[in-house]
């Protein structure tokens, strides 16, 4: 099977196109504590919405001001301007930036009559007893909207199906970063978050079978050897691989990364209780380790980062923060004497959505990697 | 006379703390006020009252809880401890920009130049180690926004203290209300565990008395607004801040009596704060402009256009209905960390927001509509146009965007927002 698909990280309705043309809805998604398995479950496809190669928002920019971050604004522009096809959207509390871009796709929406559907589930920020059970009532409600939504009922053998799914890919991504890391990986970093994307706009057992068919011809690809410094990206949602480009064009390899549309999502595989299946869906999307939205998993994060560059021999860490993006800008002042500890500098670099400033990242990824090999 | 500056050098200098600065800066200015203008000492008292209590807490025996977000303050003052809002210290620095800015700069070698100044402020001074005083503990919440969610994560390592946080959902319905109404039990038996002291519902009574004194006359005072002229000046709208840390107080009633006093007596001779008469009316769609309250009082003798109400400042004001039913308090509680400033308008999903300014234009009737954007609010300039238009539509008033920064002076100068405000009356208000 030819997996090159996996490699086109410019959003692709192809997937979408063919899901609908089965009579079948799909639904946007926004942040990442919408349980996917749901939608699945409905016969609804996720498309996890991104903003990848926007280079100009200007209906983002004129809804959310020039004060929100590019990604958030990108998203919506994506979404207002047609280059998604879509019965609507679902989302979380996520950060406040992209809380508004719903808010502004649902209003422009609503204003123009189109009859999409529009929801919004609450996402605790904390991982006790009372915030699972808090967010399983949301899922309820959620589940009841899109039931009446896809004119479809739910079962606990559609869902349980469609969980399966979900942690097969989780364990066939896992393999993919296997992959990295090794002494001299046959997959940049670009490629891995390449192939990470390609799971927001394509059905998933294609997906699946995308990437059996990847990992089965991993053995034949050319280990990279010319690379410098092994490195690990962390911060704001970066759903442009062009970006790891820059830095791997400069000599650095990217074995591992802490983003939200990266590795992140895939990390865990959820548990199921078989008596409880949305209390286990509750409690794998509150507990995963995907985001700093979260108000008590600041400690976790860092230390898997700490614990990733152990486990990957991470070198550098690149800490990228999203303009106007607070959710994930506090980390560093105490994950940056965390990694000094275990000798491993981080380079800290402000970015937008489009790679205005690649000269500039150039520049700084090569001097990090300098410093590192010196 | 060259000011005055040797506070502000020493808290530059690290020599002096943030709240001595406090106690000692309204002390001074009630020195001149006696001299000068002894009737309007009231008018500070409440602000002697806060600092003195937070800076001498530990001497008489009390508890420090410092707080951030909507917490449940009264259940704080119930166990006999003193609630310190960190919101208010960057308020009260914001005036001097050097202050603001030292502690602004400090913050920023952790979190991004775009955090909110409040924010920024209050983290800054935990670096510079200078509150002055140590919380015995920190209570705080996943709201208002992305700022305060990053920085009261990282507070709460430096304090290293015993610390409660609360997860406030978007959701305004009974559902949101009685997750908060859980959070509060668990809270209580934190407390319990704390302070090795029982909630007493007589004492919490007591508080809720208080409380609701304070918020019927914040009610009423809010209400006197409404007239025409409005009798009370713009930057008195400043005061509610204040209300989040000292309602269960009686020194907070004390103030709001003498504010609603003074402004019924004004209304009652037909004046108000514009000294050419009131010729507009100014809703802020957004938040105060601490770090230049004198603005209200410039567009006040300028225009003659007085600030009725702002959208962040603005509560409904609950109060507890049957005090021996605890369920019943505690979704009071719930209802008031819901609908308190700046959380009710910007914290939650658009339609929230849509409806507090939609509700400031049917009872204020402002006909000035001013989006004074403190740039570190981001999550509001995203919706501002949403809310715009919805003014635009329902009222046909057009609205100024200026963006400012209302904690760091730094941003621009007093000259320029009055220079924009200024051409907005010119060119648009009075054309
Ligand atoms: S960074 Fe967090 S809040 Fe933002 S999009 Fe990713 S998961 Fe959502
Ligand atoms: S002013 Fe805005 S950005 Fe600042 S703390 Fe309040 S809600 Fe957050």
């Amino acid at each position: 099977m030819d997996y090159q698909k996996l490699f086109k990280s410019e959003i692709s309705g192809e997937s979408v196109k063919a899901w609908k043309a089965q009579g079948k809805k799909a639904l946007g998604v926004i942040c990442c504590h919408v349980p996917v398995e749901i939608l699945y479950a409905l016969d609804i496809m996720p498309v996890r919405i991104r903003a990848t190669g926007c280079t100009e928002s200007p209906d983002g920019d004129a809804w959310m001001s020039t004060f929100s971050c590019s990604y958030a604004r990108g998203m919506l522009q994506y979404v207002l301007d047609g280059t998604y096809d879509l019965d609507g959207i679902v989302t979380s509390d996520g950060c406040m930036m992209a809380a508004r871009t719903f808010d502004n796709a649902e209003h422009v929406s609503k204003k123009a009559n189109e009859g999409k559907f529009f929801y919004q589930i609450g996402a605790p920020r904390k991982t006790g007893a009372l915030e699972q059970e808090f967010f399983v009532r949301e899922l309820k409600d959620l589940i009841a909207e899109l039931e009446k939504f896809s004119d479809n009922k739910l079962t606990d053998e559609k869902l349980k199906a469609a969980i399966a799914n979900e942690n097969e890919v989780r364990v066939l991504i896992q393999q993919v970063n296997a992959l990295r890391n090794v002494k001299n990986p046959a997959i940049s970093g670009e490629d891995a978050l390449s192939i990470m994307l390609a799971s927001t706009n394509c059905a998933v057992d294609e997906y699946i079978e995308l990437l059996k068919a990847f990992l089965a011809d991993a053995k034949n690809r050319t280990p990279i050897t010319d690379k410098r410094a092994r490195l690990m990206v962390i911060g704001s949602a970066l759903d442009n691989p062009g970006y790891l480009k820059v830095i791997e064009d400069k000599g650095g390899l990217v074995v591992a990364d802490d983003l939200c549309y990266g590795s992140k999502p895939f990390n865990h595989v959820m548990d199921v209780d078989d008596k409880d299946i949305l209390g286990s869906i509750a409690n794998y999307y509150l507990t995963r380790l995907v985001c700093p939205r979260m108000l008590d998993n600041r400690k976790a994060i860092q230390k898997e980062i700490v614990d990733t560059c152990k486990e990957y021999g991470i070198e550098g860490v690149i800490y990228e923060k999203m303009q106007y993006c607070e959710c994930w800008g506090g980390e560093s002042m105490y994950l940056e004497p965390d990694l000094k500890a275990i000798g491993v500098p981080m380079l800290i670099v402000e970015r937008e959505e489009h790679l205005a400033n690649a000269g500039q990242l150039a520049i700084r990824a090569e001097a990090f990697i300098e410093m590192i090999e010196k | 006379m060259a000011k005055d500056t040797r506070l502000e050098d020493a808290v530059m200098a690290g020599e002096l703390s943030v709240f001595d600065f406090c106690c000692e800066k309204i002390e001074g200015q009630m020195e001149r006020m006696k001299e000068k203008n002894p009737d309007l000492l009231w008018t500070l008292q409440i602000q002697y009252d806060m600092w003195h209590q937070v800076r001498d807490a530990h001497k008489n025996g009390k508890k420090l809880v410092f707080f951030g977000g909507p917490v449940p303050v009264d259940i704080i003052v119930a166990f006999d401890c003193v609630p310190v809002y960190l919101d208010t210290v960057p308020i009260r620095l914001s005036p001097n920009p050097t202050l603001t800015g030292k502690f602004i700069d400090s913050a920023e070698k952790y979190v991004p130049a775009t955090t909110c100044g409040l924010c920024k402020t209050y983290l800054g001074t935990a670096i510079e180690e200078q509150y002055g005083v140590t919380p015995d503990a920190f209570v705080y919440s996943s709201v208002p926004c992305d700022s305060s969610r990053v920085v009261y994560p990282n507070m709460e390592r430096i304090f290293n203290v015993p610390t409660f946080s609360f997860d406030q959902p978007f959701r305004r319905d009974d559902r949101g209300l009685e997750y908060l109404v859980d959070q509060n039990e668990q809270f209580v038996t934190w407390m319990e565990d704390f302070t090795g002291t029982k909630l007493d519902w007589d004492k919490m009574k007591e508080t809720m008395t208080n409380a609701n004194r304070t918020y019927e006359l914040q009610g009423k005072c809010a209400d006197l607004r409404k007239r025409k002229p409005c009798p009370l000046p713009g930057r008195m709208l400043v005061m509610n801040g204040t209300t989040n840390a000292m309602s269960c107080y009686p020194e907070m009633a004390n103030l709001l009596e003498k504010e609603l006093e003074t402004g019924e007596m004004l209304s009652e001779m037909g004046m108000g704060p514009c000294p050419d008469g009131e010729k507009h009316r100014v809703a802020l769609l957004q938040n105060m402009l601490w770090s230049f309250s004198g603005a209200m009082d410039w567009m006040e003798k300028e225009y003659g256009a007085v600030t009725v109400m702002d959208a962040f400042g603005y509560q409904h004001g609950e109060l507890y209905e049957h005090m021996d039913d605890r369920h019943d308090c505690m979704k009071t509680i719930a209802r008031k960390m819901q609908n308190s400033p700046m959380i009710h308008g910007a914290a939650g999903p658009t339609e929230n927001y849509i409806y507090l300014v939609d509700k400031i234009f049917k009872d204020y009737e402002p006909d000035v509509s001013i989006f004074l954007g403190h740039i570190g609010c981001k999550h509001t300039w995203a919706s501002a146009k949403i809310v715009t238009d919805m003014i635009q539509d329902r009222y046909g008033i057009p609205t100024l965007y200026l963006d400012v920064d209302g904690i760091d002076g730094r941003y621009k100068t007093h000259d320029e927002i009055t220079g924009a405000l200024g051409q907005y009356f010119e060119t648009v208000v009075n054309k």
